[in-house]
């Protein structure tokens, strides 16, 4: 086979991976779009055939969706927030510094990332619960999900403090700059398109969180949308129109960011963004 | 005379890796001082602990007469060139010039001044508005050396700054460097790997190995009475040729232990049957006519460079010979070669330490 064949063969392999893969976006899309008979319709249609625009402001207002919506937004910025400010200096050390507690350290961070959400859920409400964050379910919630977060966002971000050469600090030193002031004034500067990509990444993540979400904030008027989507479906649903019209409104921005950014972000994960 | 570096007893050590010992250095005012030794021989850790990037374990280190042991390097006034340059991406020329200005408080104005009176001495007055990535390595160079003069430090303290140019450029650069330092009146410290460099650039030679000085002083000193072997081969090129020799019963001739033992007037006494290495410098053994030389060697290797023929015996102890007579010689010719007895180097089979 020459060369320009298997190439080929291999695109038509990868769109093929992707339209499977992205088969479900698409179908949120068009069903939130159908009508109720077109949605149960025997074969099913692949293009809604009278496209149904008003179920998105339906939604909007019957679930009350800014609010669900706000809810998140506040739950994520925060949670970015307190990663940020408190990664970055440990990403920061655990890159300038190399010995035993060091890497004692970076393997509890990565032993952290294993557990999963519905694991530790137990223990923090139980502690939370104790310490009376419940009265807060909000900023308990992004106190855990900062916790749960944080080691992706430290080990990200760890790379990229590597990828700035040392000498540049040294030289900033014999410049006559002191430790904290070569660190903003020159390593944070280099240092900034990987932490805005790795904050990008934990805010989308943080946006759909789920589960600590749904444990800890009782009180429909807190909830995220994540939660507010689940409390739309129950055993006997059949308004999928509508579930999917919520979901599309929910994920749309985050895909929106995600598409825009991706050049950046990319880039961004696979090199220092130093030259 | 006044001393602008003094070292005394200063020792670092890395857990039990024991880096400089017991460094005794002292460098007047005005002087360009190379550190030249193999890789890991401590030049580079002496000079971070000058710039204050390493602290020292122990002795004194005093910069313009004040003691500077735990002083911050922002706080010592001295001015580095790094062997990567160190310039900040994301900082034009200008701003990189400036940076050390800015951070002192120095009026906006004034900085730029500054940085165009340095940039028209070092040709980067057409560079000012660049990036670094945006420029050739040897602009680099030229960047890192104007932002360390820009603010007229107590010293000057290059890391092999020259290590990453081609070697027509570094050849260049080295006469500018020198004369930079001239024309400032500057201190400068400088290491380096090569010896070339630090015979041709310095005023005082600083040889290192293992963490201790081996021998300092003039280039001509250290190339014309090396301490030790060490020295001996580390300076001038190709390297000194090592054979292994034992004192006549005369105490006045040696016997040399290179083809068939070969015998060579000295031009002082010793202990007569003394086991010693004789080393003799390439440039140092001439071609005579047959049966008047001290040795009769074949020719192993014959590498000409047109200026200069490098000859390689075939002897069991290899002897390099620098010839520029431009005489005709072919592998396998058996030659005449005589040297000077003032240019017999002596030392002692066991310690290496000059006789």
């Amino acid at each position: 086979m020459s060369e320009t064949n298997r190439n080929r063969l291999m695109l038509v392999i990868a769109i093929l991976m992707a339209a499977i893969y992205l088969f479900p976006l698409y179908w949120m899309y068009i069903t939130a779009l159908k009508s109720g008979s077109e949605m149960f319709a025997t074969p099913p249609s692949f293009w809604p055939s009278e496209p149904q625009w008003a179920t998105y402001g339906f939604v909007w207002e019957s679930r009350n969706m800014a609010r669900y919506l706000w809810n998140s937004l506040i739950i994520a910025s925060g949670a970015v927030v307190l990663i940020t400010v408190l990664g970055v200096g440990c990403a920061y050390v655990l890159a300038r510094y190399r010995n035993v507690w060091v890497d004692i350290g970076l393997f509890l961070i990565l032993m952290l990332q294993v557990l999963p959400a519905s694991l530790m859920i137990t223990p923090i409400f139980v502690g939370f619960s104790q310490l009376g964050m419940l009265n807060y379910p909000r900023l308990a919630v992004i106190i855990a999900i900062a916790a749960k977060s944080m080691p992706f966002f430290v080990v990200l971000v760890r790379a990229t403090f590597m990828a700035v050469p040392q000498e540049l600090e040294e030289a900033a030193l014999v410049d006559g700059n002191s430790r904290v002031g070569a660190f903003f004034n020159i390593v944070l500067p280099l240092a900034r398109n990987g932490i805005l990509v790795s904050a990008i990444l934990i805010f989308m993540q943080a946006f759909g969180e789920f589960v600590y979400s749904k444990s800890i904030i009782q009180a429909i008027e807190l909830q995220p949308a994540s939660v507010g989507l689940n409390s739309f479906m129950g055993p006997n649903t059949n308004e999928w129109n509508n579930i999917m019209a919520y979901a599309t409104i929910y994920v749309t921005p985050i895909l929106a960011i995600f598409v825009l950014l991706q050049r950046r972000i990319v880039s961004g994960l696979t090199s220092g963004a130093i030259k | 005379m006044t001393k602008q570096i003094e070292l005394s007893g200063v020792n670092k050590y890395y857990g039990a890796f024991h880096a400089l010992k017991n460094i005794e250095l002292s460098i007047e005012k005005g002087t360009f001082v190379a550190l030249v030794g193999p890789s890991g021989c401590g030049k580079s850790t002496l000079l971070r602990s000058l710039a204050g990037l390493e602290t020292i374990s122990s002795g004194d280190l005093k910069i313009a007469g004040e003691l500077m042991n735990n002083v911050p390097p922002r706080k010592r006034d001295i001015a580095m060139v790094f062997q990567s340059y160190a310039l900040y991406p994301h900082m034009t020329v200008e701003q990189n010039l400036t940076y050390s200005l800015r951070i002192r408080g120095v009026p906006k104005a004034e900085a730029k001044k500054a940085a165009e009176e340095v940039a028209a001495t070092t040709g980067l007055s057409q560079l000012l508005g660049r990036y670094p990535r945006e420029l050739s390595g040897g602009q680099r160079q030229r960047v890192a050396m104007s932002r360390a003069i820009i603010r007229h430090p107590k010293a000057f303290l290059f890391d092999e700054p020259l290590s990453n140019l081609d070697a027509a450029l570094r050849v260049h650069m080295r006469k500018e460097i020198r004369a930079l330092h001239d024309r400032l009146g500057a201190t400068s410290v400088y290491v380096t790997h090569d010896q070339i460099e630090a015979m041709t650039m310095a005023d005082h030679v600083v040889v290192m190995k293992d963490g201790v000085i081996e021998q300092q002083g003039a280039p001509l000193e250290l190339y014309d009475r090396p301490a030790n072997k060490f020295v001996a081969g580390f300076i001038g090129s190709p390297a000194m040729n090592f054979v292994p020799a034992t004192v006549g019963e005369d105490g006045r001739s040696l016997a040399v232990d290179v083809g068939e033992k070969q015998t060579i007037l000295l031009d002082r006494q010793l202990e007569p049957g003394r086991a010693v290495i004789a080393g003799l410098r390439p440039e140092h053994l001439h071609f005579v006519e047959p049966g008047q030389g001290v040795f009769r060697l074949p020719v192993g290797i014959v590498e000409t460079t047109g200026s200069a023929t490098y000859i390689t015996t075939s002897t069991a102890a290899e002897v390099t010979i620098v010839e520029t007579s431009r005489r005709a010689v072919k592998t396998g010719d058996i030659i005449d070669v005589s040297v000077r007895p003032a240019d017999v180097h002596i030392f002692d089979e066991k310690t290496g330490l000059r006789v």
